[in-house]
C-alpha cells in the first residue's frame, strides 16, 4: 500500500476563466494485462454562491477486481514477481468537498476528503490561502494539510495501524504574456506511521538448499518534496495550446522521480478539440528495495517493484466537444507501460515485471 | 526558510514580467490554457498513475491516502 495523495485541493487558477457553475460525471475504466480491472464512476460539481463564495465537491466509488502482485521469488532462478491465486474485489467510496471564501485580493479555502475501503481509511483536510497580486498576474497561494489514515488487512482483521501525514505548500502562478502562463508549486509531506504492505512478501532461496520468507516491512516515516511546474502557451495561428507539465519528486526513502507530460490541443472549429499527450515517468529504486533477502536479512525491506527502479510512458488522446455552450462532452483513450528499459540513465530493476494497461475516460458536464 | 526563498523568487519572476492587462487575457482564458480544465478526470487520472508510482503530489494538499494496489 501506499498513501496516493489522490483527491487534491487544485491550486488556483483551476480555469483559466471563470464559467459560472457546473456539474460533470466521468466514468473511467482501466485494466491492466494479467492483473487488475478498475471501473471508477465519477460524480463532481463547482459554483460560485454570491459572487464570494466557491465550493467543489466530489464523490466517486473505486471498483477494483482481478489479481494483484503477492510475492517475489527466485525459486526459478531470478527473482520473479508472483500474482495472487484468488481474485481480487475491492470498493472504495471517496468524497471531498472545498468551500472557498473570496476577500478582495485574497482568498481562504478549507477542504475535507474521506476515502474508505474495507481494509483502508482515510480522513484529510486541507487549508489553503491565496493572494493575487499586480494586476491578478501573479498569484501566491500556501496551503497546510493533514491526513489521518488508518491501515488493515483481509487476512489480518487484527491489523488496525495509524498512518499521519502533515502537507505543506507553496507555489505561484504567473502570467507571463498574454500567450502563456506559468504555475510552480512545491508541497513536503511528514508522514509517521505504519508503511508496510500487508499483503506482499518476499521468498529467497539459497545455494545452500535453505529457504527465507520475509514479510514486506518499510520505514515508519515517509518525508517527501514535490516540485510541480505546468507551462501554457496559446499558438493563434495554429489555434492550438501547448501543455508542459514537469514533476520532481524526491522522499527520503531514496526515492527521486521525474514526470514529464507534454499535451497539445488542437481546436477543430469552434465545437470540437482533439490533445494528443505523451507522459514519461522514471524512478529509482528505495534504499530498502531487494527482490532477494541478503544474509543477513535486514530490518526493512520490500520486493514491491513500485519501490523498484523503472520508468514508463503514457501515450494519450483525448477529443471533446462542447454543444450550445452549456454541454461539455470528453472521452479520453490511454496506454500505459512501465518497464525497466524505460528506465532514465540505464536499465531498472531486473525484477521488474513490466506492465501494460489500457484506460478509457467517458466524461459530461453541464453548465449553467 | 524553504518558503521564504519561494516566494522571494516568485516576487523577482513576478517583477520580471510584463502586466498584462485583463481585456489583454482572451487567449489565456480559453479552456485549452487552464491547468486543470476538468476536475473529474484529472482525479480519475491522478490516482491511476500514482497507484503504480512511488512519486505523488506536488499541486494540492489534504488529499488523503487510499490503500491502493
Amino acid at each position: 500500500m501506499k498513501a496516493a495523495l489522490a483527491l487534491p485541493i487544485l491550486v488556483a487558477p483551476t480555469r483559466a476563466a471563470a464559467e459560472g457553475n457546473e456539474i460533470g460525471f466521468n466514468l473511467l475504466g482501466y485494466k491492466e494485462r494479467g492483473l487488475m480491472k478498475v471501473t471508477e464512476p465519477v460524480l463532481w460539481g463547482r459554483g460560485t454562491i454570491a459572487e464570494v463564495w466557491d465550493v467543489e465537491a466530489s464523490a466517486a466509488v473505486d471498483i477494483v477486481t482481478g489479481a494483484s502482485p503477492r510475492f517475489v521469488s527466485n525459486e526459478s532462478g531470478k527473482p520473479v514477481q508472483t500474482i495472487s491465486g484468488a481474485s481480487i474485489n475491492d470498493r472504495r467510496n471517496t468524497q471531498d468537498i472545498k468551500v472557498t471564501r473570496h476577500i478582495g485580493d485574497f482568498s481562504i479555502g478549507a477542504s475535507r476528503t474521506v476515502s474508505d475501503e474495507e481494509d483502508y481509511n482515510s480522513k484529510a483536510y486541507g487549508i489553503e490561502a491565496k493572494l493575487d497580486l499586480n494586476q491578478k498576474n501573479t498569484t501566491l497561494v500556501a496551503g497546510y494539510g493533514k491526513s489521518n489514515d488508518r491501515v488493515g488487512s483481509t487476512d489480518n482483521p487484527d491489523l488496525h495501524e495509524p498512518r499521519y501525514t502533515k502537507e505543506y505548500l507553496v507555489g505561484v502562478t504567473q502570467i507571463l504574456s498574454p500567450v502563456d502562463l506559468i504555475q510552480s508549486t512545491v508541497s513536503w509531506a511528514r508522514g509517521q506511521g505504519f508503511y508496510d504492505d500487508p499483503y506482499k512478501f518476499t521468498v529467497t532461496f539459497y545455494p545452500d538448499g535453505s529457504a527465507l520468507a520475509a514479510p514486506d516491512t518499510r520505514p515508519d516515516h515517509r518525508n517527501t518534496v514535490a516540485w510541480l511546474t505546468r507551462y501554457r502557451r496559446f499558438f493563434s495561428d495554429a489555434n492550438a495550446s501547448l501543455q508542459a507539465d514537469y514533476r520532481y519528486y524526491h522522499d527520503d526513502w531514496g526515492i527521486t522521480a521525474h514526470t514529464i507530460e507534454v499535451g497539445w490541443e488542437q481546436a477543430l472549429g469552434d465545437r470540437w478539440s482533439i490533445r494528443p499527450g505523451l507522459r514519461y515517468y522514471t524512478q529509482n529504486a528505495a534504499d530498502f528495495y531487494s527482490p532477494v533477502i541478503p544474509q543477513p536479512a535486514p530490518a526493512i525491506l520490500s520486493s514491491d517493484q513500485r519501490l523498484g527502479s523503472w520508468g514508463g510512458l503514457s501515450p494519450t488522446l483525448r477529443v471533446s466537444a462542447r454543444f450550445d455552450s452549456n454541454w461539455r462532452i470528453e472521452g479520453t483513450l490511454g496506454y500505459v507501460q512501465n518497464s525497466a528499459s524505460f528506465h532514465w540513465g540505464g536499465s531498472g530493476s531486473e525484477a521488474f515485471s513490466t506492465l501494460r494497461a489500457v484506460y478509457g475516460i467517458l466524461g459530461a458536464s453541464r453548465f449553467f | 526558510m524553504k518558503m521564504s526563498r519561494i516566494l522571494a523568487l516568485a516576487a523577482l519572476l513576478a517583477a520580471g514580467c510584463a502586466n498584462v492587462a485583463p481585456y489583454q487575457r482572451g487567449y489565456l482564458a480559453r479552456e485549452s490554457m487552464a491547468l486543470d480544465p476538468n476536475p473529474g478526470m484529472a482525479k480519475a487520472l491522478e490516482k491511476t498513475y500514482s497507484a503504480k508510482e512511488a512519486a505523488s503530489g506536488g499541486a494540492s494538499v489534504g488529499g488523503g491516502g487510499c490503500g491502493c494496489n
